[in-house]
């Protein structure tokens, strides 16, 4: 058994979908996969049943504001793109930067950034997400 | 690259002695230099001490911030008996050279003091302390 501390973790992103790159200065990520379930109980059943159906997820993730951080504008500035195909990828690790591994990864749209300057603070970017099409879990 | 806290005690220490050695220049001690005051005249003694380091990115040993963090603390010895006009006058000098300055990567914050010390170390001085919190952001 091995725990995983958050400084162990990584964000790759890629606006145009081709090559994920890290992105450098990420604080935090959290992801959050829902499935929504088909209530399946038919007359005279006392007891309710489901099947499982639609697969989706969303999260956020926050960064330590730095324009020459090597991958954070391209992030930060997708929440810009209009008509958004959701071509981004993204790659989540708990661990490491190996491709698919410890991680998960998809398709997405940044649906918001939110970026707060404070006096005697560091200048934090917070961008969420959601999900498009097939997440690919490699958590194993 | 990973911090030197070397160049970072050189940055913060020199600045402080191109001060003092202006006119009206004033004697400035530094951490583990001996140094005997001469009675009636007024000096400064500059310590300077590394606190906390945390974590500021995910990443570990590649594409990662840590935030490190000091003080300064710079007392500041007049003669006694005749006011404390000069004390202060000094005080301002140091005070001015720190206040929400970023030189060379350090961020120094709004300077605490002067502060009048009750029981000069050593006696014989009217003496008040200038303290400075800094920050310094590592990227490895």
């Amino acid at each position: 058994m091995a725990t995983i501390r958050g400084e162990q973790g990584t964000v790759q992103f890629d606006a145009a979908g081709t090559t994920n790159a890290t992105i450098v200065g990420t604080r935090s990520w959290s992801l959050t996969i829902t499935k929504e379930t088909l209530d399946t109980s038919v007359h005279g059943d006392t007891f309710r049943s489901f099947v499982g159906s639609m697969v989706s997820g969303s999260g956020t993730v926050e960064l330590v504001y730095d324009p020459d951080a090597t991958g954070q504008a391209g992030f930060i500035e997708d929440v810009v793109t209009v008509n958004d195909p959701a071509d981004a990828t993204f790659e989540l690790f708990t661990t490491g930067t190996t491709t698919d591994t410890d991680s998960v990864s998809f398709a997405g749209i940044i649906t918001d950034m939110e970026i707060t300057s404070t006096v005697g603070e560091l200048v934090i970017v917070s961008c969420s997400f959601i999900t498009s099409g097939t997440i690919t879990s490699n958590l194993e | 690259m990973t911090a030197n806290l070397n160049t970072i005690r050189a940055t913060i220490e020199s600045r402080l002695a191109t001060e003092l050695a202006s006119s009206p220049a004033i004697p400035v001690v530094f951490n583990n230099v001996s140094y005997a005051p001469t009675p009636n005249s007024s000096w400064v003694q500059c310590l300077l001490s590394f606190g906390a380091n945390e974590y500021l990115s995910q990443g570990l040993t590649t594409d990662s911030q840590n935030r490190i963090v000091g003080v300064i603390v710079i007392n500041i010895f007049t003669p006694a008996g005749v006011g404390s006009g000069a004390n202060y006058t000094i005080g301002k000098r140091i005070r001015d050279l720190y206040n929400r300055v970023i030189v060379s990567g350090v961020y120094f914050d709004a300077p605490i003091g002067p502060e009048v010390v009750g029981t000069p170390a050593p006696e014989g001085y009217f003496q008040t302390q200038v303290r400075v919190t800094f920050e310094f952001i590592e990227e490895l």
